[in-house]
């Protein structure tokens, strides 16, 4: 019984570790994600003049969940006749739990929706490009981060398990 | 228990994770080229859209369901009272008129509503008085919260709602170097609604036809609100399709709608039917469209709505050496005042067009007052 308790606590704090590790690794790959949907967007945008819940369509298309999700909602939101605006701001409030993201990432994210829509294409351009650039530093600081902290916490979810084990007996 | 333990346990309770095993996937799958897919948007259908074809709906449902339809650009408290309309007729209503400080206005054939609150028809002085939430509402709806895909309409003090209507918008206009770059603190909001009506052209069109069974160089005058694009639009339709009972054959068409009223296009589909044999070439200035329509399209009819412009003019000549016969409309009440018109003077100076088709509201939109032969003089 003993070392099934054991065994079974190893385990438990083992893949609460993996799955620490794996949200660490996932929030870089969504902040990649989430710069080639604005890429897109702003091609949209500037290049075909397409209205937003037709560019949130093709993103919704060419994205994979939870981005897909993401602009789904938009897209939904916008169709029912929401500001861009606010159609953002709480499609971010409903979707935040679906992503890895921190919260300095959702406030950068979140000045996208800031003037969404409301001035003309160069000026969309311009924002949409300010962002852009400030998510290329955060995921290049989040990959940096998260190859460090991923495997520490793999390892740690273990040895945690381990000393968990120690302690007790 | 260890430290690190106890941080994991407490991040762990005081976030509640949602476990998602996403299928991983690269940004390559992402393209940054533009494609002309077809995107899988809601179906556009007529009554979503609203055009009004006559005859499809009965009754007071009829026009309940296309108020209902025509409430949804606006915001909560406009869209209430549309919803709750009583007495007005939809199939009557030429404008709606929304203007900052001042009273609901709907415009019928023969007057002009003051709705209030609860939907009635009132006095001015107790009609529902518009706020400037209610345009900036009705603008975000409009466009889609995407003014910079009609900032071109825009400069124009217009924009098209998908289905045809045209909403004309006044305001402050913004300049940068003399040129109109968008308008701001819209005070005004004037939303036309278009009208689809078949067989209007029948009337007519044994009149426009030469000897040969070709259509004449056609151009359609009347003063604003009178029907000219609803009689162009059934027009285009009929030669587009042909009309045996008149010996007219159908023709290719093409179509360049500036303004998008012509054919009301959505998304690359024409709301109106403008016949099997039209070309539409959607939101492109007349000039340019001309003689791209001719270049790719070989048309054999080249219809264009409201000319005005120098440039209209130049394009006009240069497509009539194409061979193609050209379908057109302008704002003049009648041939003095057409030929006071120094753009349109010049293309009846030249002897462009061989039949001008002069339209009032003497007796409501579409009447016609006469069609001349420009040849002769003589009225047909």
């Amino acid at each position: 019984m003993l070392v099934l308790g054991c065994i079974a606590l190893i385990t438990g704090c083992g893949c609460l570790g993996l799955w620490l590790a794996y949200r660490i690794r996932r929030r870089p790959m969504e902040l990649r994600e989430c710069s080639m949907a604005l890429a897109l967007l702003d091609t949209e945008i500037v290049w075909g003049a397409t209205p937003l819940p037709e560019a949130f369509c093709i993103l919704k298309e060419r994205t994979d969940s939870p981005w897909q999700d993401f602009f789904a909602e938009l897209q939904e939101r916008l169709q029912q006749g929401e500001s861009a605006s606010t159609a953002w701001r709480e499609t971010m409030i409903t979707r935040n739990a679906q992503f890895c993201l921190k919260p300095e990432d959702w406030q950068v994210i979140g000045d996208v929706g800031k003037g969404l829509g409301r001035s003309d294409r160069t000026e969309q351009h311009k924002q949409i490009e300010l962002v852009q650039r400030q998510l290329i530093i955060m995921k290049e600081q989040a990959e940096v981060w998260s190859s460090k902290q991923a495997k520490m916490w793999s390892y740690l979810g273990f040895l945690g398990g381990i000393a968990g084990v120690l302690i007790l007996i | 228990m260890c430290p690190a333990l106890i941080l994991f346990y407490k991040g762990f309770m005081s976030k509640t994770y949602k476990v998602d095993i996403p299928s991983i996937k690269g940004g390559n799958d992402v393209s940054l080229h533009y494609t002309l897919s077809v995107v899988q948007a809601p179906k556009v259908t007529s009554k979503a859209m609203g055009p009004q074809r006559e005859g499809s709906l009965p009754g007071l449902n009829k026009s309940a369901t296309l108020w209902a339809d025509m409430a949804r650009w606006f915001g909560d408290d406009i869209r209430s009272i549309l919803l709750n309309l009583k007495g007005v007729d939809f199939n009557e209503v030429e404008e709606l008129r929304l203007r900052v400080g001042q009273p609901l206005l709907v415009r019928t054939l023969d007057k002009d509503l003051f709705i209030n609150q609860e939907g009635l028809a009132a006095s001015p002085q107790k009609a529902y008085f518009i706020k400037h939430e209610d345009l900036a509402s009705a603008i975000e709806r409009m466009t889609h919260s995407s003014v910079y895909a009609v900032e071109e309409d825009l400069k124009q003090g217009f924009i098209t709602l998908p289905g045809g209507n045209r909403v004309g918008i006044t305001g402050e206009a913004v300049l940068l170097n003399g040129q109109i770059q968008t308008i701001k603190h819209i005070s005004s909001l004037n939303l036309r609604i278009a009208r689809d009506i078949r067989g209007l052209s029948l009337k007519i069109l044994p009149l426009l036809l030469s000897s040969d069974g070709s259509i004449c160089h056609t151009l359609i005058i009347s003063p604003p609100r009178a029907g000219k694009t609803t009689l162009l639009r059934d027009l285009i339709r009929s030669i587009s399709n042909g009309v045996p009972q008149v010996g007219l054959k159908g023709q290719t068409v093409g179509v360049v709608d500036e303004r998008g009223e012509l054919a009301g296009m959505w998304q690359g589909v024409p709301t109106y039917d403008l016949g099997f044999r039209t070309d539409v070439l959607d939101g492109c200035p007349k000039a340019s469209g001309m003689s791209m329509m001719v270049r790719s399209m070989s048309p054999q009819v080249l219809a264009m709505d409201e000319i005005g412009h120098t440039d209209d003019v130049i394009a006009i000549a240069d497509a009539l050496r194409t061979g193609v016969q050209i379908l057109s409309t302008a704002h003049a009440s009648s041939i003095e005042e057409a030929q006071n018109r120094p753009v349109i003077t010049h293309l009846l100076d030249q002897g462009v067009f061989e039949r001008l088709v002069v339209l009032s509201r003497q007796h409501g939109p579409g009447t016609i007052e006469g069609v001349y032969d420009l040849r002769t003089g003589r009225i047909l």
